[in-house]
């Protein structure tokens, strides 16, 4: 059966292939470039200080290897659902379609050992490409990212491990998202029974997941840690008047790339407080006197040495899913007829 | 004679309707097997159900003695060609018997080149640029070449060409000959099955009709043609199955087993398209009473 599976594989596995290919040899001949690009620009040298300032040189530097990382990021993004529609979705509706499943299942072969060796071997297949794909684009772009995080906020993407399209885009957890998109892509192709309406309702759920995963889930994984950060050191206040303020922190100095989940101005008992009346009307000087108060910011974030503990749980928690709809599928094509 | 298919009280119910229902058949083994009725008797989903493909609703079937293809040692006694041929298009032939090699423990790798060959298939085309002819004798192929006990087709020629149908049905009757295998296939046209089935079954509306060796149908059912009579005076152990009626004369397609003595009749000998379908105009008649 292995070999019947490659072969109605071994199309979308060229296809896979030689677009893994383009895709390493572009980041090949470009990385070692960047590379020595970070280098000439100082950033290998500048030791713990001075590194800020090259940073933002060395990004203008490097700005169409930017529009390459940002191409990159929508790639790994985009591969998991692409595979769950052209590998997934069509893995079993193609034979309903034309009818080859009443071939397939009157050989001497069961049809849970026909689909097992039809999830194996496209599965593993997505998974390659996917953790490929992004583990070649991180070797890429790492010179990117550590000047990125240095210089808060001036490229867009690179903001930190965390930051919302990078987190997706590098590690192992396309990996996960590939294996997940593509056993959805099957279930929803046996339930479904037609190709394009089992294409457009993979696509739909993948993209809702795929969004509430990082809004919902991912900063539930694991509890965050707590930290307080003097007022005075702190330049985002808001004052809107009537002496309230609002901070919204964006990253810690001390924890720099650190994924900040929540931040709130708290009193010197630890409550919080989004007013102050004896500070009303102060402008620019309404830090100072929030500070005098003993007013404080509270913020919980995730460190960034938790960007692997934290990977390896989001493509544990796909994987699991993976599973999960191909012991599904397997129970169902066992149990029912068509 | 053991039976390779007996089913009791069959049906298969799709959402609400009834795509068989009640069906209770046994088909012997030994035989080139015919089984004919109109489009919706329920001949496809009995097969289907026959091969493992459906789940039947209500009811029980057994094939080759045991509960439909539910583990491998079932599946390789039963050969199918469903409906149409179903083959991988972007396949070419050889690797269609690759295929056949690979998912069957029992395939005969001689047997199976030699039919391509005879066939004059080129091993290196697509099976999606077959002709619909070649394409049912490449399915045909990959279902004998299995060496199945029970081989089921359906439909098997309703879409070739009359060529075709010819030399499709005549390497069925090879493989026949040549190996030990009892046949089911259906139709709805009983011209198809004339030339290869030894034994009839028409089915209509998941009720068999009649079913029986050809010949003896043939010996047992006649064709009477005379002067005008009331179907229902007939002597005894005759049993008419059809009959119409000009002005003055009647002529009527009956059942016995005895001699026809009455000489007010002529006798002609039936054809098994007429048997087959004065079952079929029956059923309906009867049909549409019970409706009533």
């Amino acid at each position: 059966m292995m070999w019947l599976t490659w072969r109605q594989f071994r199309l979308q596995a060229i296809v896979a292939t030689a677009a893994l290919a383009a895709f390493a040899i572009a980041l090949a001949v470009t990385g070692p470039q960047l590379a020595s690009l970070y280098r000439a620009d100082g950033m290998t040298t500048c030791g713990d200080s001075g590194c800020a300032a090259l940073a933002g040189d060395f990004l203008s530097d490097a700005g169409s290897y930017q529009i390459m990382y940002g191409l990159c990021t929508v790639g790994i993004l985009l591969a998991p659902a692409l595979i769950g529609l052209f590998w997934g979705a069509p893995l079993i509706t193609r034979e309903f379609e034309t009818g080859t499943f009443r071939l397939a299942w009157t050989q001497t072969i069961t049809r849970t050992r026909w689909l097992a060796s039809k999830l194996v071997l496209p599965g593993l297949a997505a998974m390659a490409v996917a953790a490929g794909l992004s583990l070649l684009f991180g070797w890429w772009a790492a010179p990117i990212g550590q000047a990125a995080r240095l210089t808060h906020g001036s490229f867009p993407l690179g903001m930190g491990p965390f930051s919302l399209p990078d987190f997706d885009a590098h590690g192992i957890a396309p990996l996960g998202y590939a294996a997940f998109a593509f056993t959805l892509g099957v279930t929803a192709g046996m339930l479904i029974r037609r190709t394009i309406p089992a294409m457009a309702v993979t696509l739909a759920i993948f993209a809702a997941i795929q969004v509430a995963m990082p809004l919902a889930v991912r900063p539930h994984l694991f509890p965050p840690a707590r930290t307080t950060v003097a007022i005075g050191s702190f330049a985002g206040a808001e004052h809107v008047g009537n002496g309230h303020f609002s901070f919204n922190v964006m990253d810690l100095p001390s924890q720099p790339g650190a994924w900040i989940i929540s931040s709130q101005a708290v009193n010197a008992a630890g409550q919080s407080v989004s007013s102050s009346a004896a500070c009303e009307g102060r402008g620019q000087n309404g830090n100072q006197c929030l500070a005098r108060q003993g007013v404080q910011i509270a913020v919980t974030y995730e460190p960034t040495s938790r960007f692997w503990p934290m990977q390896l749980a989001e493509t544990g928690i796909y994987l699991a899913l993976a599973m999960v709809l191909a012991g599904y599928c397997l129970r169902r094509l066992s149990l029912r007829r068509y | 004679m053991t039976a390779v298919i007996e089913s009791c009280k069959l049906g298969k119910r799709y959402h609400s309707m009834w795509a068989l229902s009640d069906c209770t058949l046994s088909i012997p083994s030994g035989h080139v097997v015919g089984l004919v009725g109109p489009n919706g008797a329920g001949k496809s989903t009995l097969l289907n159900i026959a091969t493992g493909l459906l789940a039947p609703t209500t009811g029980t079937i057994e094939v080759l003695g045991t509960p439909p293809a539910a583990r491998p040692a079932e599946l390789s006694r039963v050969g199918f060609v469903a409906q149409d041929a179903p083959v991988y298009t972007a396949l070419t032939v050889a690797e269609h018997l690759r295929v056949g090699a690979r998912l069957n423990p029992r395939w005969d790798a001689r047997l199976a080149h030699a039919r391509i060959e005879r066939l004059g298939l080129n091993l290196k085309q697509k099976a999606g640029t077959l002709s619909g002819g070649q394409r049912a004798q490449l399915a045909l192929t990959l279902a004998i070449g299995k060496r199945p006990e029970l081989l089921i087709l359906d439909e098997p020629v309703a879409r070739l060409d009359p060529l075709a149908r010819r030399e499709f049905l005549g390497e069925l009757m090879e493989a026949v000959a040549e190996q030990d295998l009892s046949v089911l296939m259906s139709s709805h046209l009983v011209s198809d099955l004339e030339r290869v089935c030894d034994y009839l079954i028409v089915l209509v509306v998941s009720r068999v009709c009649v079913a029986g060796p050809v010949e003896e149908l043939l010996a047992t059912h006649h064709l009477l043609s005379g002067p005008r009579r009331d179907p229902d005076q007939m002597p005894p152990g005759l049993r008419v199955i059809s009959a119409s009626h000009t002005g003055r004369q009647s002529t009527l397609l009956v059942r016995t087993s005895g001699q026809i003595l009455d000489p007010a009749w002529t006798v002609s000998q039936v054809t098994l398209e007429d048997l087959a379908l004065a079952y079929m105009k029956q059923a309906a008649i009867r049909q549409l009473e019970v409706q009533r």
